[in-house]
């Protein structure tokens, strides 16, 4: 094995052993989205969701509990010293992308598949739609893992931190927003799930994903430089 | 023939929309203006600046030529 | 020396732009779906298109910066992004003065091009913030080249994705009033483009050679032992020398 994959697999391994034994994270995520849906609940003075209502407000919340994940990313290696030790270890940094990127991929699948079915219970009328979801899901975590851990690397190191990350992922995500509840709208009608352009969207997605993990791995040395 | 155009309805009449394109333009105008202001004060700023060094770098060159003229006269002295 | 050839730059760009004004208010004719008002496009779209050119040239010389570690290129980047958001600001203005002029509102989120363009405008408004919370200047360089890379990146994407999500019931009308331009009306158009253009390559020049002054004036300060001066330098923008 290359030192460049050992080393991703020990970081990757430390991220989730660290959160499994703590739970910093995930709990807060999954508590601050059910928390959401039910102020969703009350701001918008619906019971049952469909379509682009449903659509919107499920990926509005998942990105805003991503927010909090992508603020805690880095946390430990600004605190324990870790980019130090990248940069002194004789690896490819981009292990350091790589590993992180996979760690916020897990923590928005597990959020997901805790939050999603309690969305299916609060809104919808049947879970027909979350298997197709599920496909949407995945795509839209890999663009979000990708684009925030990028962010995310740059703004622990910053004077804002907690603002800035958010500040400049927000609109970076726009595009996959754009894709993901174009997806998700028709598969949340009220008649049963639909599937209109439905792969066009998943295009949309896969050529975000491919873009900005390319773009991270390319330019995460730079980040790392001293 | 400009008659028939004017007469195949246009969003706004003639006068109406004339205001909304001079205000565009205007914009931009205005847009530009104000760069040309704060570059002009960033001008001033470094001609005040220069300045300042101009008459430090003449006090250092006339307190030199001082202190190399009593150097002077107190070599001549002995 | 980044004042050199200031001056040609900037008597083309008169000249480029009075014409410019001349064709589209004494020879360009008036469209027939619109009528006056589509004049405000000859200044709205070349702003919109330098703008997006000059964000996407910024990511090129970010590059450059990133290969190369020479801080001059931090400074060609941060200065393309900077005339472009100013561009921008003019092109959000005169598209919503167009968007009052033919449909009675100040905003519309029916022209796709005019939303992806507020996105990628908000996108690079972040810019300044990003750059203010880094304090080390070195690390502030690498990390706004990063930036402006995947900023680059970003911009044709979104632009593809808010273009699908226009629903098909309003047809783009800024395609319809564009599409099959008479000669004339396009003639019009690449004056202005090439106008605005200079005038945007201009005042690149123009802010490059005011950061190179203040650059040299920081060196002579050095070089004389001068006490600091009474008014601080810029925590933001890059410095040149």
């Amino acid at each position: 094995m290359t030192p460049s994959r050992t080393a991703f697999l020990t970081i990757l391994g430390k991220d989730l052993r660290a959160e499994l034994r703590t739970l910093q994270s995930l709990p807060a995520m999954a508590l601050f989205a059910t928390t959401t849906f039910v102020i969703f609940r009350f701001g918008l003075d619906r019971t049952t969701l469909s379509g682009s209502l449903a659509a919107g407000v499920l990926w509005a919340t998942l990105l805003f509990a991503a927010l909090l994940g992508v603020n805690r990313l880095f946390v430990s290696e600004r605190e324990e010293g870790g980019f130090d030790a990248i940069r002194l270890a004789p690896i490819d940094r981009s292990a350091l992308f790589a590993a992180k990127a996979t760690a916020l991929f897990t923590y928005l699948l597990v959020l997901e598949l805790v939050v999603v079915p309690i969305f299916a219970l609060f809104f919808l009328g049947s879970a027909a739609a979350l298997g197709p979801l599920l496909a949407v899901l995945l795509l839209a975590d890999l663009g979000i893992a990708a684009t925030g851990t990028l962010i995310s690397s740059m703004a622990v190191q910053s004077r804002a931190r907690d603002l800035l990350g958010p500040l400049v992922l927000l609109p970076l995500v726009v595009p996959l927003m754009i894709a993901a509840t174009g997806a998700s709208e028709p598969l949340l009608a009220l008649g049963g799930p639909g599937y209109h352009r439905f792969g066009t969207w998943l295009a949309v997605l896969s050529l975000y994903d491919l873009i900005f993990l390319l773009l991270g791995w390319a330019v995460f040395d730079f980040l790392l430089e001293d | 023939m400009i008659g028939l155009l004017l007469a195949a309805a246009p969003a706004l009449p003639l006068d109406e929309a004339g205001k909304y394109v001079a205000g565009a333009y205007i914009v931009f105008l205005v847009l530009i203006v104000v760069y040309v202001a704060i570059m002009a004060s960033k001008l001033g700023h470094m001609e005040k600046e220069l300045r300042e060094l101009a008459s430090f770098a003449e006090h250092r060159a006339d307190g030199e030529a001082a202190a190399g003229s009593d150097r002077e006269e107190v070599s001549a002295d002995v | 020396m980044y004042g050199k050839g200031l001056r040609p730059l900037s008597i083309a760009t008169v000249v480029a732009v009075a014409a410019a004004l001349s064709l589209v208010f004494f020879y360009a004719p008036l469209d027939a779906d619109q009528g006056f008002i589509q004049k405000i496009f000859y200044l709205h779209v070349p702003l919109a298109i330098t703008a997006l050119i000059g964000f996407v040239v910024g990511g090129v010389f970010a590059i450059f910066h990133l290969r190369s570690g020479n801080r001059r290129w931090d400074a060609y980047s941060y200065v393309s992004i900077h005339m472009s958001v100013i561009f921008g600001v003019a092109v959000l203005i005169t598209g919503a003065i167009w968007a009052k002029a033919s449909w009675g509102h100040w905003w519309v989120w029916d022209e796709p091009t005019l939303v992806s363009f507020l996105i990628v405008f908000l996108m690079y408004a972040t810019y300044y913030p990003f750059r203010y919370a880094i304090e080390d200047p070195e690390r502030q360089a690498r990390y706004a080249s990063v930036f402006a890379v995947t900023a680059g990146a970003f911009v044709p994407l979104n632009f593809m994705a808010v273009r699908m999500a226009q629903s098909l019931v309003h047809p783009r009308t800024f395609g319809t009033a564009n599409g099959g331009l008479p000669g004339s009306m396009m003639f019009t158009f690449l004056v202005c483009l090439a106008a605005i253009a200079l005038l945007w390559v201009t005042l690149v020049k123009l802010e490059l050679t005011a950061k190179s002054t203040s650059g040299q004036l920081k060196r002579l300060r050095r070089a004389l032992d001068a006490p600091a001066p009474s008014s601080g330098g810029s925590r933001i923008a890059p410095e040149v020398s």
